[in-house]
């Protein structure tokens, strides 16, 4: 039973809760991520999030120590977005690691479809469009001022002097826009099998069906072509 | 305009106080498993090549650092939005004639993917990690990692492919499916470990006077909080008691380096907050780094070690200004930095016309004539247009 | 040969008591200490007041030394240590490195007082600067101030407006190893920060905690008296960070009670540090071939009721070469070591 009075998912049945709970546990990196916590707060002290938002690593790894099935529930879907993954919470006197804790929740997030998850993840599609497809995060061509407003003026500059700018590089590897450099076609069916193998392509039909059809398009042929068949 | 504000330096160490380290060590040293599960023919262990540096990392453990014949891993962020610091890295190998090679059969560690939004899992991840490392080892050269997360994410995989036989094996299926080797290297190697590494070459091809510089170091987050262990602490920076990287290397250029009390926070990237809430990312860079730098220690540059740190800390500069805050320091890796004091060409070489905070006032307390060098980049990019060159090369660069 | 002679190693206050009660009990005891005084860590480190009672140290710990000092039954040997040793219960020889050269002792029981030292901060997990700034001390440091009956800001000299104590500084940490708690230091911060109190009644006194271990009568004598009448502020969270911020060093911490980030501006910081064994301990530990635990301190066999026996027969262990100890454990076990020492040897040689 819940420990909190306040139960703010009270509608969402016992069951998927404990799912998800069980879920995370059975994951293999979380008795690396999780032993004892005496509340010492350094993880707080130390977390950049925790100044901004209503984040605490603390609660993270005290709900899931302490068992507690609605708290985590109840993290996973508001919490866990927050947290910007920069492990300065390694610090943890026990080991413990509540930024590889977020990560083990935001994998069970994605990989059930939660809503949470998909609204924390819209407007970064493209993002993982084209990490997926060309192996590389970002790319010259997304320096626009209209993506990077904020940047400043060389957001506009950048963007209308790119083609040249991009020629302008000794290095030989980096004459490209549409991707970070000049990745070979066969590192890239390499990737995608990948993908294939390990169970992304169908965590990513549960976040985004538009972007997951988008990228098979772009993947099965080549990784046929390559003599991998992907049925 | 820069505000004129007393410098404060680091207080000279305490009298009679020196660090010296006593009890043993109690991290397991994963490279010693490493080397074991070679041993059990479970996979490569290609060896750092001669010559190496060996350098201390933060138990007092040596770690070797292989100056030439590397593999560059590089950046996508660095790479696609801040060039010059990767040309940078490769100018100073060339000017020190240490040879490597830029590989097209490389994939982004795909890590800023995966902390931003966890569409992938741990065995996709390893078998990106390992699939690079494959790819290195078929050229005979030894990897070298230009993003700190990408180093970071890539010790974490080691230690979690050591840990955890299940997913060694099931990353074997997926090497093998592609007909690649099960590759680990005996170092996970960090170029900023390389820049340290050759620091005293570094500064003997210095041109530029540095000695009234004034530099903030911002270390990376995933460079020494992930794998602690593994980090490089030097007993002549700052008594072995923070990473050494950068800082070292500011100094030996004889800049003069400033401390700050943000000094271990981290820059604010966010991984998924700078692209899609960037409200955090600029809010954190400004008022917990810039700002504070600016205030107690008015640097004429901030130089840092990864991808992520330098275009949170140059691009969230210039927003806050709405809210009246004009706190503007230039931002640039420490490759970049090195490069311009030995003579580099602020474009051509360190490409900063990509970089958003203004570096002109630093260029110029370096001696630098960036009107002139600008004039020049301008004329490249004219026969580039004009069709009369297809690229920028190294050949134009040297000249 | 079998001996009634019973070998002491360490001169600390356990040591001493050791010694004192073996000679009291009608024993011979050969004392041996690698410095040039006896008293132990309290001595070497000047040590002010006991967070026993309050006792000036430099009195309690002269008391111990003037009990031993000229006593018939306590052969006393200085900058003395071992550096061999041999033989089974009731009958060891040890080789002692002495001034006056090698010497072989006979023993017929040995115990090992061979104490602790303290943790250094250059370990620690957090970053507290301790090698980079001045302002920053340990509990030793502070010790070492208040015996001059002075408490200033080391950099300047001044009387501070703000200090505060990290507790569990190299104790209770997965990190580096030491994964126990150090027992004494809840004790002694909040000792000095009563001592501090009075001594600058301006200065706020601050001490950040994960848990106060108020053992006892501790929390009557100590703890309550240092919130309500020494208004000592204790605040449960531990800090992370200390830089410098202008003048002062700025700390970073939770508080957890109000769950959310802090950063407060301190004068002075010190450091609790915990207890490790002592290079003495290890060394000895080796030579006598006894077993030590996972920490490096002599190893009591788990589950014992005789807390002061060590893995080999005839060699016991007294004082804070076992673990944390506090003064009152070192007395308790110095006495019962004792006993069992010259008791083991009656019994051999009544055989």
């Amino acid at each position: 039973m819940a420990l909190a009075v306040l139960d703010r998912y009270a509608e969402v049945p016992w069951e998927d809760k404990e799912r998800l709970f069980e879920e995370i546990k059975a994951d293999p990196r979380f008795a690396d991520y999780l032993y004892g916590c005496y509340e010492c707060g350094i993880c707080v002290a130390a977390c950049p999030s925790a100044r901004f938002y209503d984040f605490s690593p603390r609660r993270i790894a005290q709900a899931l120590a302490r068992e507690d099935v609605a708290l985590v529930y109840e993290q996973i879907q508001d919490d866990i977005w927050e947290c910007s993954q920069c492990f300065s919470c390694l610090r943890c006197p026990r080991k413990n690691n509540p930024g590889g804790l977020v990560t083990i929740m935001r994998e069970t997030a994605v990989r059930n479809g939660l809503r949470s998850a998909k609204q924390a993840l819209e407007g970064y599609s493209r993002i993982i469009y084209k990490i997926m497809s060309t192996g590389t995060q970002v790319s010259p061509d997304m320096i626009r001022a209209d993506a990077f407003p904020d940047w400043g003026p060389t957001a506009q500059e950048t963007g209308d002097n790119l083609e040249v700018w991009r020629k302008a590089l000794p290095p030989e590897t980096l004459h490209t826009t549409s991707m970070s450099w000049d990745v070979d076609p066969k590192t890239l069916t390499e990737l995608y099998l990948i993908w294939h193998l390990t169970g992304v392509m169908d965590m990513i039909k549960e976040i985004d069906e538009g972007l997951h059809m988008i990228l098979l398009d772009v993947m099965e042929e080549k990784l046929e072509d390559a003599g991998y068949p992907v049925s | 305009m820069p505000i004129s504000l007393p410098v404060v330096q680091s207080a000279p160490a305490p009298r009679g106080r020196v660090f010296t380290r006593s009890a043993p060590d109690p991290a397991e040293d994963v490279r010693e498993k490493v080397l074991e599960l070679e041993a059990r023919g479970e996979w490569i262990v290609p060896r750092v090549p001669g010559p190496w540096v060996d350098v201390t990392t933060k138990y007092g453990r040596t770690k070797k650092i292989p100056l030439q014949h590397t593999w560059h891993h590089k950046s996508c962020g660095q790479c696609g939005h801040i060039p010059g610091y990767s040309t940078a890295i490769f100018w100073l190998h060339r000017t020190l004639g240490l040879d490597y090679t830029d590989p097209r059969d490389q994939t982004s560690c795909t890590a800023w993917n995966y902390y931003a939004s966890a569409t992938s899992n741990a065995a996709a991840q390893a078998a990106v990690a390992l699939r690079n490392f494959a790819a290195a080892h078929e050229t005979g050269y030894f990897p070298q990692i230009h993003c700190g997360t990408s180093y970071g994410h890539y010790k974490e995989v080691r230690a979690e492919l050591v840990h955890h036989p299940e997913l060694r094996a099931r990353v074997r299926d997926i090497m093998a499916k592609l007909g690649k080797p099960m590759v680990m290297p005996e170092e996970i190697v960090h170029y900023s470990e390389w820049v340290y590494a050759v620091r005293d070459r570094l500064a003997a091809r210095r041109i530029h006077d540095l000695s009234d510089i004034t530099v903030t170091v911002h270390p990376a987050c995933h460079y020494y909080k992930l794998v602690q262990e593994d980090a490089i602490y030097d007993p002549d920076i700052y008594g072995g008691q923070r990473t050494a990287v950068v800082s070292a290397v500011a100094h030996t250029l004889g800049a003069r380096v400033a401390d700050y009390s943000t000094w271990f926070d981290c820059c604010g990237f966010g991984f998924r907050h700078i692209l899609v809430q960037r409200d955090f990312t600029r809010s954190f860079a400004v008022q917990r780094k810039i700002e504070t730098m600016k205030e107690e220690a008015n640097p004429d540059v901030t130089l840092t070690h990864d991808t992520g740190c330098v275009t949170t800390l140059d691009k969230s500069q210039f927003a806050p200004r709405a809210h009246g805050k004009t706190a503007s320091i230039p931002v640039m890796s420490e490759a970049q930095f090195a490069a311009l004091a030995m003579g580099a060409h602020p474009y051509r070489v360190c490409q900063l016309h990509w970089h958003a905070a203004d570096y002109r006032p630093l260029l110029e307390k370096m001696g630098i004539d960036w009107r002139e060098r600008w004039r020049e980049f301008e004329d490249d990019c004219e026969r580039i247009k004009k069709g009369e060159k297809a690229f920028l090369t190294w050949e134009d660069v040297d000249a | 040969m079998p001996s009634d002679a019973v070998l002491i190693l360490g001169g600390g206050p356990a040591g001493l008591e050791a010694a004192r009660s073996v000679a009291d009990l009608g024993g011979r005891a050969i004392l041996v200490e690698q410095r040039d005084t006896l008293g132990g860590t309290p001595d070497a480190a000047q040590y002010a007041a006991l967070t026993h009672g309050m006792r000036p140290a430099e009195e309690a710990i002269g008391e111990l030394v003037g009990a031993v000092t000229g006593h018939p039954g306590v052969e006393v040997r200085l900058r003395s240590g071992l550096i061999g040793f041999g033989g089974g219960a009731g009958d060891f020889t040890a080789t002692l490195a002495t001034p006056e050269g090698e010497r072989q002792v006979q023993a017929g029981a040995v115990i090992v007082a061979t104490g602790f030292q303290h943790f250094d901060p250059g370990r620690e997990t957090q970053m507290y600067g301790y090698y980079e700034f001045e302002d920053v001390i340990t509990l030793v440091d502070a010790e070492r101030m208040l015996k001059t009956g002075t408490f200033v800001t080391p950099s300047t000299g001044q009387a501070p407006e703000r200090v505060c104590f990290i507790q569990c500084v190299g104790s209770r940490d997965r990190q580096i190893g030491n994964e126990y708690c150090s027992k004494v230091c809840c004790g002694i911060s909040s000792k000095q920060a009563i001592e501090i109190r009075q001594l600058v009644p301006r200065a706020k006194v601050f001490i950040f905690y994960i848990d106060m271990r108020m053992y006892g009568y501790w929390e009557n004598e100590l703890y309550w008296p240092a919130q309500e009448q020494h208004k000592v502020q204790y605040i449960r969270g531990i800090v992370t960070e200390i830089l410098r911020k202008g003048d002062r060093l700025l700390i970073r911490g939770e508080d957890t009670t109000m769950g959310r980030p802090m950063e407060v501006l301190m004068d002075v910081v010190i450091l609790a540090v915990g207890m490790e064994p002592s290079a003495g301990t290890r060394t000895v530990a080796r030579l006598l071939g006894v077993r030590q635990n996972k920490y490096g301190f002599i190893e009591v066999p788990h589950g014992s009721l005789v807390p002061v026996a060590t893995s080999a027969p005839g060699i016991f262990v007294a004082g804070a070469a076992a673990g944390p100890a506090d003064l009152n454990d070192s007395m308790s076990m110095a006495g019962a070591a004792a006993l069992r020492a010259v008791a083991a040897i009656r019994r051999a040689t009544a055989r």
